[in-house]
């Protein structure tokens, strides 16, 4: 679904990707893991065609991300630290919008309620503007926004940190229930543990290289943590 | 799509803070000015009508007296301006209103609005044209510098640009939604004004007023379309809504106050128009020293020769018509070359300074519109020369009716020297000569006038659109 032939990036004198090559399948929650600058945001940078690849290809369902970038983009969602949405808005209006924008015209407001039911928002919270907002309910509506355009393939950019314990654990079981639907997952993180518990395989890169590849159900939290600061020293 | 976006961005612009006040501030001066514009024009145009009836009057009822006695006493033109000076009153204020029509002395307009007014109000007069012109592009940017600059400062452009949708329309549709944010100000106020040209019965002053209105909204949407664009390209070119608002303000500044005062500056200075004491000495002396050299005196001489030849007389007494009134037509027309050589140089002063600022409006695209408004309001410099020409036409006509007048009915006083060496001559007399009627340019010849600005106000709209949309393409995601 997600895939990464040879991918480079460079800017200037800084190689911020060097031949990537990855592959994630439906139904795979893949998280790279990796240092601040390894190149974890610029390769979802480059499957959103946000920036030209030097050289190398990604692809998206088959198709190539930089012939066909709003092709592409139809079968993505994109998911970052901070889900911004329009504070003047209500959730439901952002939704709306953000839905049609997809190329999803045909929902009724009942189902737009109920993607917001689905991710677990206050249900009277649904027709406040969301300036008022906390990072937990800006991520729930976030994922709505994702359940709503059908995503087959979801980019994930450290979408939990900051999130305390609970919601991080909600966004979780959210992922696992998109992963269920057959979405193909792609999520940058820091957080090992959640890691582990949530993916179904870890990338670690370093300096623009994938440097080592697990799959989480033949590691334990501990080899997990050991093998990434390995690498990290 | 477009109409996705355009629909939010209405919805976003409409609820934020800034819309409410800059909004209702905007239709209260608009407001205000269509009214205070409305009373003026209206109070104007009662007085010209009031003042244009008496002298008619007056000229006929001046009293029994030599007909070219008449024309030494004259006639008043008093410049009537068309139902759209309430929304543009142009050069109005400032231009004469009168022109005193006489024998032998072609005069200038005189009596100005601006001169009756206090020091105070002759700054910032209200009109509607002006708060269009200047406070629109304001309203504009307000709602408007944060389009691209704010999306990426907060994040949702990211959001927005992985939805798969191209940039063009997201241009497309941020440009509908400001558009509509900025119309459903504006327009209402529009109405109102075209509402209150129907109700009116105030004289209609030139043709094609429909045309004419329709014009004028095509040209101030032009207008407003190239702030609109010009808004979304700084904000999608800026690095932050701050640095997009002071590029937006500083250009408005430049294009709305700056410019209009250097461009006049400019184009005097290159094309020098003399100063009333010195235009009025130096066409003295060329009337004294005559057109080409030979002074009056000897043309008349020539001229009694050439008329005693043709006639085949020995005493200008014979001659088979009254003498003294060809002489003094005569004299009529040779000062009228003089007058037309120098007040023509003036117009054509006038004319390229007029031409210079039009091309001044490639750098400010407020001087062409202001030109445009001006010139289909009837409110220009080139009316106002129309009305001066209508009024030296009227002014030869009368002296050459009197003097023409005389010629005939006086034959027999021929050579007589003595007190009763005079026809005196009555109201029915006095009525050849019509009542001074204002012909303003015809609309085509306004347009031919202006095709210039229409052309520099196109220009800008095209090369602000190329801007928005090559800004667009060209804009990072990222914020700095």
């Amino acid at each position: 679904m997600l895939e990464a032939i040879n991918l480079r990036k460079s800017y200037g004198d800084h190689e911020a990707l060097q031949g990537l090559n990855l592959k994630v399948n439906a139904g795979d929650i893949y998280c790279l893991l990796g240092a601040n600058g390894a190149g974890k945001t610029t390769t979802i940078n480059l499957f959103l065609n946000f920036v030209e690849p030097t050289s190398g290809t990604a692809r998206v369902n088959g198709v190539d991300v930089t012939q066909n970038p709003l092709e592409t983009k139809r079968y993505l969602a994109y998911i970052p630290e901070q889900v911004m949405l329009y504070g003047n808005l209500t959730a439901i209006e952002n939704l709306e919008y953000f839905a049609r924008l997809g190329g999803h015209a045909g929902y009724s407001a009942a189902d737009y309620r109920s993607f917001l039911d689905r991710v677990g928002l206050q249900a009277n919270a649904a027709n406040l503007r969301v300036r008022t907002y906390s990072k937990g309910m800006r991520q729930k509506v976030g994922v709505a926004i994702a359940l709503a355009k059908q995503a087959k393939a979801l980019l994930l950019d450290e979408p939990t940190s900051g999130l305390d314990p609970k919601a991080s654990n909600e966004f979780s079981a959210l992922l696992l229930q998109l992963r269920n639907d057959g979405a193909a997952i792609l999520m940058a993180t820091h957080d090992l543990f959640r890691a582990k518990e949530t993916g179904n395989r870890i990338g670690i890169m370093k300096s623009g290289r994938l440097v080592q590849e697990l799959s989480t159900d033949e590691v334990s939290h501990a080899d997990v943590e050991r093998i990434y600061l390995e690498h990290m020293h | 799509m477009i109409r996705i976006i355009a629909r939010k961005e209405f919805a976003e612009i409409v609820r934020d803070g800034r819309f409410m006040w800059t909004a209702a501030l905007m239709v209260l001066l608009l407001l205000t000015a269509m009214l205070a514009g409305w009373q003026r024009h209206g109070s104007y145009m009662a007085t010209q009508a009031a003042a244009q009836g008496a002298t008619n009057t007056q000229w006929l009822k001046q009293g029994d007296k030599n007909p070219h006695t008449a024309a030494h006493y004259g006639n008043y033109a008093f410049k009537p301006l068309g139902p759209l000076a309430f929304f543009d009153n142009g050069v109005t204020n400032y231009t004469g209103t009168t022109v005193f029509m006489e024998a032998h002395k072609q005069n200038f307009a005189i009596a100005s609005p601006a001169a009756d007014t206090s020091a105070i109000s002759r700054f910032g007069e209200l009109n509607g044209a002006m708060i269009l012109q200047v406070l629109m592009p304001l309203l504009i940017i307000f709602l408007g510098f944060t389009a691209f600059a704010g999306e990426r400062e907060s994040g949702t452009i990211r959001q927005v640009m992985s939805m798969g949708i191209s940039r063009t329309s997201l241009l497309g549709g941020k440009a509908l939604g400001l558009a509509a944010a900025v119309l459903i100000v504006v327009v209402p106020c529009v109405i109102i004004g075209a509402v209150f040209i129907a109700m009116t019965d105030l004289p209609v002053v030139g043709e094609g007023l429909v045309t004419r209105i329709a014009l004028l909204t095509i040209a101030y949407l032009a207008y407003a379309g190239i702030f609109l664009f010009l808004t979304l390209a700084v904000s999608a070119w800026s690095r932050s809504p701050r640095a997009a608002l002071m590029v937006l303000v500083g250009f408005w500044a430049f294009t709305a106050f700056i410019m209009p005062k250097t461009a006049a500056e400019i184009s005097k200075a290159v094309h020098p128009s003399p100063s009333y004491g010195s235009f009025m000495a130096a066409m003295k002396a060329h009337q004294a020293r005559g057109f080409d050299g030979t002074p009056p005196w000897a043309e008349l001489g020539k001229f009694q020769g050439q008329m005693m030849r043709k006639y085949r007389v020995s005493d200008v007494k014979d001659l088979p018509f009254y003498w003294t009134a060809v002489r003094m037509q005569r004299l009529e027309e040779l000062d009228q070359r003089v007058f037309n050589q120098h007040f023509g140089a003036v117009t054509a002063a006038y004319a390229a300074q007029r031409r210079l600022q039009d091309r001044i409006g490639l750098l400010a695209p407020t001087l062409p519109l202001r030109s445009i408004s001006m010139g289909l309001a009837g409110t220009d410099l080139i009316q106002q020369q129309k009305f001066q020409d209508d009024a030296e036409s009227f002014r030869e006509a009368m002296v050459s009716k009197m003097n023409g007048y005389l010629s005939k009915a006086a034959v027999s006083l021929n050579g007589v020297n003595s007190a009763s060496n005079y026809l005196i001559a009555n109201e029915d007399v006095f009525a050849i000569v019509p009542p001074f009627r204002y012909q303003p340019p015809a609309l085509a010849t306004t347009l031919s006038e202006h095709w210039m600005n229409f052309a520099v106000l196109a220009f800008w709209l095209g090369a602000a659109i190329l801007l928005a949309l090559l800004g667009v393409q060209r804009m990072s995601l990222e914020r700095d």
